[in-house]
């Protein structure tokens, strides 16, 4: 396998990231709203979030992924492979960042809402000055464990077609027939992926903690 | 004629907070059973009592942390029913015109000392950054915390915390302080230096109601005592003669039991 051969499977590396900084991105986003729906007071409501949320993470990725593109796909949308992947781990990113942003809500004492009532701040200011906050702290750490597993899972998006490390590992092995050496770059591919987050996950954890630490 | 009119409304000021036969249930349990109560302002106002007697619970009514059942509460000129689901801006009126001091301080971890005190006066009263710096600092002087201003709340002793949490909440100009126990988590020599800063409160003419098991500050400080008992009011007066010749016996027997400590 030549230099020009590992540098075709490292194109794959923008795509690999475009997922899963794209899902993550969405997860984060919508993992709000569907954390808020599920600690809401309102039980149909809840009970319906909880099923949902459920029967997400039940099935396997790869399912989701193929239940968007050939699913939704045939017909109904025309979908690229790109977006039904990108849809698929966004609605699995989603439900997984709501429980890690509800353990971070949870983490936080009741007498931390009764002064925020106390002192009368309006709901959004209860949020955006004390809870997201003190959230982000406790959810930091699973977030970043979760990005981490969220782009390895990414890998299944080469089978519907979408051109990332895992494809282009692939297909640089039926091309040269070297199989051990094409994947091995794909798996460098990754962990040099992968340390930057966890490297930046902790020094900002560490730096969260510095400042608050008991 | 028009004068001594006058002079009558002075020899007989409104009360600043008034509980009318209010009523609080946890299912079946009665935690608050027909409360009446007034308060003058500048008075200063104890309530001791046995724990689960429903002192904090009648407390956390007064500013609607919890909603009573029943009965009226009256603070100022807001006035709430308590069968009828109170409406945002009228808690928010209740609200603005009491302080509240927790237990557990409750102060808010990810921010430094000065910003607990600034925070809620640039979100409800509408005071830029500078005008709510410059009063939370002038609190803090108060309270004798100048030079922790730049701290986090974790490196300040918990006597400290609890100064801070007195500044907070002073910081947005309440009519009447609440006090939930501010010394109870607290060792003695450090519920002292909170103590202090209450009784220069009260110097001040501030209106204090506070729950408490200090029998000292009920006797020397608060001009008020009420001794609380499953739910209910034993017994209402003058501090020093409600603690010195309580008429129940089940105030008896509480002080009994404070003072064989």
């Amino acid at each position: 396998m030549t230099g020009a051969d590992a540098a075709h499977i490292a194109m794959g590396i923008p795509m690999t990231l475009g997922l899963t900084a794209g899902a993550f991105a969405i997860g984060s986003v919508l993992g709000f709203p569907v954390m808020l729906a599920r600690s809401t007071g309102f039980l149909p409501l809840r009970v319906a979030v909880i099923a949902v949320i459920a029967f997400v993470r039940a099935l396997p990725p790869i399912l989701w992924v193929f239940l968007i593109y050939f699913g939704l796909g045939s017909g109904l949308l025309n979908l690229s492979p790109f977006v039904a992947a990108l849809s698929a781990f966004g609605l699995i990113a989603a439900v997984n960042m709501a429980e890690i942003y509800r353990g971070g809500m949870l983490s936080i004492s009741s007498g931390q809402w009764e002064a925020a009532r106390a002192l009368n701040l309006s709901r959004v200011s209860t949020w955006t000055d004390i809870m997201i906050p003190q959230m982000t702290r406790v959810a930091l750490p699973p977030s970043a464990t979760y990005v981490i597993g969220l782009m390895k899972d990414s890998a299944i998006a080469s089978t519907i077609g979408v051109t990332e490390l895992a494809y282009r590992g692939k297909q640089m092995s039926q091309i040269t027939f070297e199989g051990l050496s094409a994947f091995a770059v794909v798996g460098v591919c990754y962990i040099a992926l992968s340390l930057p987050v966890a490297w930046i996950a902790r020094t900002a954890e560490k730096k969260l903690r510095a400042k608050v630490a008991r | 004629m028009h004068r001594q009119w006058n002079l009558s409304v002075i020899d007989s000021p409104r009360p600043v907070v008034k509980l009318e036969h209010v009523s609080k249930r946890y299912g079946a349990f009665d935690v608050l059973k027909d409360i009446n109560l007034s308060v003058l302002p500048g008075d200063v106002l104890a309530i001791i009592g046995p724990s689960g007697s429903g002192k904090s619970t009648l407390l956390r009514c007064i500013n609607w942390l919890e909603p009573a059942n029943s009965g009226i509460i009256s603070v100022g000129d807001v006035t709430i029913r308590c069968e009828e689901v109170p409406e945002k801006s009228r808690l928010t009126a209740l609200r603005r015109q009491l302080g509240m001091v927790f237990q557990s301080f409750n102060l808010f971890p990810h921010m430094t000392v000065l910003r607990n005190i600034s925070l809620a006066q640039e979100r409800t009263l509408g005071r830029s950054r500078k005008e709510a710096d410059a009063i939370s600092l002038n609190l803090l002087d108060r309270v004798g915390l100048a030079d922790k201003a730049y701290q986090y709340p974790v490196r300040c002793s918990g006597g400290q915390q609890q100064r801070i949490a007195i500044a907070r909440a002073l910081a947005l100009d309440p009519k009447v302080m609440l006090f939930d126990e501010p010394t109870s988590a607290l060792d003695p020599e450090l519920g002292l230096e909170v103590l202090a800063v209450m009784r220069e409160l009260a110097g001040s003419g501030m209106t204090m109601i506070v729950v408490t098991h200090e029998m000292g500050f009920a006797e020397n400080v608060s001009e008020h005592t009420m001794i609380m008992a499953e739910g209910e009011i034993l017994e209402y007066g003058p501090s020093r003669e409600v603690i010195r010749n309580p008429k129940t016996e089940r105030a008896r027997r509480f002080l009994r039991a404070v003072n064989d400590r």
